[in-house]
């Protein structure tokens, strides 16, 4: 009886160790794109986004809320919202993957492939990105970009305005994590 | 036996505890999202459904170039003007001066209205508990510059003068649906005889329905419920199409109202909506967005 209950506490704690201490999380994350046509430039930055990551496994989560971009014009913002992202139907966009060969471990810079899906406006897409990966004191600090495409997600560009939006937009992020508890 | 039933057991109980925990990394992010209000984005985008104002206002630092057109022909039977008889145009400013208060001034060529308004938006929807509507407060002035000949018209500025205030409802009741009520009170002199109200209580009800991304259908009607009894008046009605274009947006509408500026199309409305002349109005704005501020470089 003594053992079950020995067995039952290592497997509790085992657990509960690993909960706390084997994730990060960054509560403001940066993620910034880039639409760049001879008629317009546009750019938009979201300051709000949240990672978690697994150290453990390497699974890595991105959530953000596309309302919570910020426009140079404060009525892109709306016509983003309302006439392409369609934020009232998709308020969030979020990837969800994993960090080929992450080594927690590793003090120096790495530089790893991240491959999952994406999902925007009710989209999902496998994705590969490469990322740098920077271990410092309390946690660690994840950039990169990368390009995708925007017929890719179902967003629909009125011909008229076709030449204001690139067909291509750049993302480019960057993440400080912290250790997570809850 | 036993011990190995156990450990299997503890295995089982392991790995599943394990994998509750580390399977969503989604759900702790759900978590931790969870606390910032959401605002309900453009319940009719446009600062004007159709003739009347919405509950929208522009943000900080956005400037507007509004410009009306109504369209009408004359009774005449043959008429040789070019695309329609008559023309009356109001050229409008409009600047944000917070993100919820907008200051507005324009002029109309037909009936030579001046006009001033404030815009201040009191409460703005979200998907927190609270109230279900944004509400807007409208106030508005107009000055009357036409020449009166008739000297028995008392026309000192404050006879030229009127004011117009509003509250208005919305509620976007959909993605693709928005409703608004706009309670109006209306204080006028000018023309009028001695047994007409000086006070006017209207009602207006206004509606956008998304047809597309960028296209939307919408209708406005405005109920005076004391109307000027020394001339007959009819209630207001509005049906257009709003188009946006980015910077530029367009509205198309036909309507009985000839003028621009709330004290005059609410309680003056010579004609009922129909399709002869010169009830029909064809009304054309079209609103460009000069943005003076960039939201990029202030923010924080």
């Amino acid at each position: 009886m003594l053992r079950i209950a020995a067995v039952f506490l290592i497997a509790f704690l085992s657990t509960s160790a690993t909960d706390t201490t084997d994730k990060v999380i960054a509560r403001q994350g940066k993620v910034s794109f880039f639409s760049r046509t001879s008629v317009e430039a546009i750019k938009a930055e979201n300051n709000q986004v949240l990672s978690v990551i697994d150290l453990n496994e390497g699974k890595i989560a991105v959530s953000m809320l596309m309302n919570a971009f910020i426009f140079e014009k404060a009525l892109m913002r709306e016509h983003f919202n309302e006439s392409y992202i369609e934020s009232d139907i998709y308020p969030k966009a979020v990837f969800e993957g994993l960090i080929i060969d992450f080594d927690r471990a590793l003090q120096d810079e790495q530089t790893r492939m991240v491959k999952g899906v994406f999902t925007m406006h009710g989209v999902s897409k496998p994705i590969e990105v490469k990322v740098k990966i920077v271990s410092e004191s309390d946690g660690y600090v994840v950039t990169g970009d990368f390009e995708t495409l925007v017929k890719d997600y179902d967003i629909n560009i009125p011909p008229l305005l076709a030449g204001n939006i690139a067909k291509s937009i750049s993302i480019d992020f960057r993440f400080e994590y912290q250790p997570y508890e809850d | 036996m036993k011990t190995k039933m156990i450990f299997s057991l503890a295995l089982v109980l392991l790995t599943t505890v394990h994998c509750s925990f580390s399977q969503d990394l989604l759900e702790i992010l759900e978590s931790e999202q969870q606390n910032d209000p959401q605002f309900t984005p453009a319940t009719f985008k446009m600062t004007r459904i159709a003739i009347g104002h919405s509950t929208e206002v522009r943000g900080n630092g956005i400037l507007e170039l509004f410009v009306a057109n109504r369209f009408w022909n004359t009774p005449a039977d043959r008429s040789q003007s070019f695309v329609a008889d008559r023309l009356s145009s109001r050229i409008a400013l409009e600047y944000g001066i917070s993100d919820k208060l907008t200051f507005g001034v324009g002029a109309t060529t037909f009936d030579g209205l001046f006009d001033a308004h404030l815009k201040y938006r009191i409460l703005q929807r979200s998907n927190e508990k609270g109230l279900p509507f944004t509400i807007t407060l409208f106030q508005n002035m107009s000055y009357n510059s036409s020449p009166i000949a008739n000297q028995a018209i008392a026309d000192d500025f404050s006879d030229r003068s009127a004011f117009t205030s509003q509250v208005l409802f919305s509620k976007k009741v959909s993605k693709d649906f928005s409703l608004q009520v706009s309670p109006t009170y209306i204080h006028k002199t000018l023309g009028l005889a001695d047994n007409d109200p000086e006070d006017f209580f209207a009602l207006g009800i206004g509606a956008r329905y998304k047809v597309g991304g960028h296209v939307s259908v919408v209708s406005e009607y405005y109920r005076t419920f004391n109307p000027i009894k020394s001339f007959d008046t009819f209630d207001t009605f509005a049906i257009g199409a709003n188009w946006e274009l980015g910077d530029i947006m367009l509205q198309f509408m036909l309507t009985n109202a000839v003028n621009m500026v709330e004290d005059a199309f609410i309680v003056q409305a010579r004609n009922n909506f129909n399709f002869r002349n010169p009830n029909l109005n064809f009304g054309f704005n079209a609103t460009y967005v000069f943005h003076l501020r960039n939201r990029l470089k202030n923010k924080n």
